[in-house]
């Protein structure tokens, strides 16, 4: 079952103990596990991913204000995607499609992958100011910005040790 | 399982690999873009996925057969930015072709937009390939 919220670490800069402690690491395997399990033994299944099909990467960061979803879709406009959001959940939703479909043109070569997709990125509850999101495209990057609530900003707070 | 994690990896951004003793001039990472080639009836196609490049931060060099493409991608992070979930990484682009001799070098074209390049090479016309005529040596 490909997961559908893969957590694949490759920026050498986060460290790994993260995973231990980060409430988004706790969340992500869950999802994964609830759907791994529901597929187990449907090797069948008739939803599987075919060859070539389009998925975005994503990429969520974090600042003290808000949680930025990031997500590569080369080739595609804001016209061409849908961004929603639930209590729980970011989804991003669109199709790429084939740039030209022309009359006697053979491929040499393929290896960019077309198709409608669809992305769930879940999210904590209550963290996110719903009014205040925005999303944008810039050469082929969609950023979706993603404020904090206030009341989500100090859920971490430094206590200062003092010295009896 | 296994089967799924090999097509995983096919959509994942490979990396250039530098050759031993080489050093990169510039930092952080680079990554092949992904491309499709199309032959037209007037010419061949090239359509290249550079998701954050602009169009001046191409670098697109033609230097015999041999064309370079390079893409250069810039990340703003402001303070206290943490990368929480990361499937793809981010860097530079870069791939080499080489060019046949079908493709008429001085009418090449390339657009960006929306992160792919587009580079229209018509072929050349006249005869294709070149004859060599071999004299003997006297």
């Amino acid at each position: 079952m490909r997961n559908l919220i893969p957590w694949r670490r490759q920026e050498q800069d986060v460290s790994l103990s993260r995973q231990n402690d980060d409430p988004f690491y706790g969340l992500w395997q869950n999802v994964n596990r609830v759907f791994d399990d529901f597929f187990t033994g449907y090797d069948m299944m008739p939803f599987g991913p075919m060859k070539n099909e389009f998925s975005p990467s994503v990429n969520v960061a974090e600042t003290d204000e808000a949680i930025e979803v990031t997500a590569e879709l080369p080739g595609m406009s804001e016209k061409d995607v849908d961004v929603s959001l639930t209590q729980d959940a970011l989804t991003i939703k669109g199709e790429k499609k084939q740039e030209h479909e022309e009359k006697g043109q053979d491929y040499y070569h393929m290896e960019r992958s077309y198709g409608s997709f669809s992305r769930v990125i879940p999210l904590p509850r209550d963290m996110v100011d719903a009014d205040k999101v925005e999303a944008s495209f810039d050469k082929g990057v969609l950023r979706v910005t993603l404020p904090k609530l206030e009341k989500a900003q100090h859920i971490s707070r430094r206590i200062p040790v003092k010295n009896s | 399982m296994s089967d799924e994690t090999t097509r995983e990896f096919e959509v994942e951004k490979q990396m250039v690999e530098t050759p031993e003793g080489v050093e990169t001039t510039r930092t952080g990472r680079t990554y092949v873009p992904r491309i499709d080639i199309v032959e037209l009836n007037e010419g061949i196609r090239l359509l290249a996925d550079l998701p954050g490049v602009a169009e001046n931060s191409l670098d697109i060099v033609l230097e015999n057969d041999q064309l370079t493409i390079e893409g250069f991608v810039e990340v703003e992070r402001p303070s206290g930015y943490e990368l929480v979930h990361t499937e793809y990484g981010i860097g530079n682009f870069r791939r080499v072709f080489k060019l046949s001799d079908q493709v008429d070098q001085e009418k090449i074209t390339a657009t960006i937009k929306h992160g792919v390049l587009q580079m229209d090479m018509p072929f050349a016309s006249g005869p294709r390939t070149r004859k060599i005529a071999v004299q003997a040596a006297s």
